[in-house]
């Protein structure tokens, strides 16, 4: 395969990353904790969206819209039920307790849903370049004819349609603005009479929302399965890392980073080492870490 | 009449008490200074009135109302400017962001109050979208004071306006509350640097250790050897 094939790849990776990078960097910046669980919430939305494609007639946007529903309501109530509890007691004991909630909410989908992997059913149309001439470099064609299918398509917009909305959600309103401000100093915050737990609570419920678009994105993209999301929250930790522990325009840059570093190295690794690949994105982050503590896009390094 | 009635005050942050049986009165349109030396609990007498240091005792009356005991987000409808000494802006939110979450507890933005504000401090005019936190510090120590000036607070509390900055602006930011206040604003400021406070205001409260020391009117302070020897420096 050429590169731009393994180009389009790694769009599609970046983009589904991007958007759960997001909801995952945002708790982070404003609820303050790691969220180990949320590969689980990309699970769960994985899962909905296959349940709604199943069970409603209509098309796939049901489903889509379905799970980032029923992602929204899973997130705030757990967080109602483990995480807002624990509140005061600093990022540690939240991390811990992430944990812990991920390894119980994967191990009950996986008795619930079983071992096996469902696929959404899906019309895909594909689409073909084949006329462009082929660079051969060695053993890698540097251009090269590629295809794209419609859902490679829904996964770049659907993102693409998430950064602006998020963006204009950040900086036009008023919930978007006090929750980029409780990201700076919740102290200050608190004294411009911003309902902080009000805050949080919309972050919860606006992170989970992106997990279940992102989860549902990947259930089409690959397949439903219990590990669905846990396979991906390394990239996803690894993504808002790399942008800047905080910033969501960090982890959408950061998100890009990985898919495509993912991808290009698929292509250049001999292919009895395409194992390393996904060791790849991490030597990027180590690399950028090294130079840039803070991130790409981040101003500072935070205490945990 | 007395618009700000602090009674038999004690105060602190958790377990800790700073102050104990403060008393300070601030009427309708006075400018008020409480000086004093460092840990004598000017800064937690202010934080007490907005809700951020504990009141274990006595009574903080605001036009008339008994405000003690609020929470810092319930304390903020009183609609009290408050200029924090340090950590006063959001350094990545920008220069309108900022003014905009000052108007936070209005139901609609005051946009003939923002005029004033960037007319007031025009060099925040020049620079509404870029972020605060790359503001020098004297014109993040003015954002901040617009911040508060958002709600046309009938009183302004100010911590310390003058710490941080470069010396030549420090008179310019004295000038700048002698305007707030001529302009109808009552004021209750904390200063550490206290003959220039004591010059400006009406009326000067002394705090050390927690406790009420002196007061009286700026200048008599200023003329009271026993003041100018313990806290004056002579």
């Amino acid at each position: 395969m050429g590169l731009l094939q393994e180009l389009i790849f790694g769009l599609v990776t970046g983009s589904y990353i991007a958007i759960a990078a997001i909801g995952f960097t945002l708790i982070y910046g404003i609820v303050n904790m790691i969220n180990f669980a949320y590969g689980e919430y990309l699970t769960l939305g994985a899962f909905i969206g296959f349940l709604a494609a199943n069970a409603l007639p209509g098309p796939l946007p049901v489903a889509v819209i379905a799970a980032m529903i029923g992602g929204g309501i899973t997130s705030i109530i757990l967080a109602r039920g483990f995480f807002t509890p624990i509140n005061q007691t600093g990022p540690v004991p939240m991390l811990l307790t992430s944990i812990g909630l991920g390894i119980a909410l994967r191990n009950a989908i996986r008795l619930v849903g079983g071992r096996s992997a469902r696929y959404i059913e899906t019309e895909t149309s594909t689409f073909r370049f084949d006329a462009i001439p082929e660079i051969p470099v060695g053993s890698v064609d540097l251009l090269g004819g590629f295809f794209i299918t419609s859902e490679h398509i829904i996964v770049i917009a659907s993102a693409v349609i998430v950064f602006a909305a998020v963006h204009l959600l950040l900086t036009r309103t008023d919930v978007g603005i006090a929750m980029r401000a409780m990201g700076d100093d919740e102290s200050l915050a608190r004294v411009r009479g911003i309902d902080t737990q009000l805050i949080r609570d919309s972050v919860w419920v606006l992170a989970g929302v992106l997990a279940g678009l992102a989860g549902v994105l990947m259930a089409i993209q690959t397949n439903v399965s219990a590990d669905t999301g846990y396979s991906h929250i390394l990239q996803i930790l690894s993504a808002a890392i790399l942008g800047g522990a905080g910033s969501p325009y960090g982890a959408i840059i950061g998100a890009y980073v990985i898919g495509l570093v993912l991808a290009v190295s698929t292509a250049f690794l001999p292919s009895s080492m395409t194992g390393l690949s996904s060791a790849m994105a991490f030597v990027i982050l180590i690399a950028v870490l090294l130079v840039k503590p803070s991130g790409i896009a981040g101003s500072e390094v935070r205490e945990a | 009449m007395s618009l700000l009635e602090i009674v038999d005050l004690d105060a602190g942050y958790g377990d800790l008490q700073v102050l104990s049986g403060v008393d300070i009165h601030v009427d309708d349109g006075e400018y008020v200074t409480i000086v004093g030396p460092n840990g004598a609990g000017k800064s937690t007498a202010m934080k007490a009135i907005i809700g951020i240091a504990t009141c274990l005792g006595g009574s903080i009356e605001y036009q008339g109302t008994d405000i003690s005991g609020l929470s810092p987000e319930e304390a903020a409808h009183n609609r009290i400017g408050y200029v924090p000494q340090t950590n006063n802006i959001f350094p990545s939110l920008t220069v309108e962001e900022n003014l905009r979450l000052g108007a936070y507890v209005l139901d609609e933005m005051p946009e003939d109050r923002k005029r004033e504000v960037y007319d007031r401090f025009p060099a925040l005019a020049d620079r509404t979208s870029e972020n605060a936190g790359s503001l020098s510090g004297g014109q993040q120590q003015m954002l901040a004071m617009g911040c508060a000036l958002m709600l046309d607070p009938d009183m302004l509390l100010l911590d310390e306006p003058s710490a941080g900055l470069a010396p030549d602006l420090v008179d310019d930011m004295f000038d700048r509350v002698d305007e707030i206040n001529d302009s109808g604003t009552t004021i209750l400021m904390v200063e550490q640097n206290a003959k220039e406070a004591l010059r400006r205001c009406d009326r000067g409260y002394v705090l050390a250790n927690g406790q009420n020391r002196y007061e009286d009117a700026g200048d008599a302070l200023l003329d009271n050897e026993d003041v100018r020897q313990e806290f004056l420096g002579g």
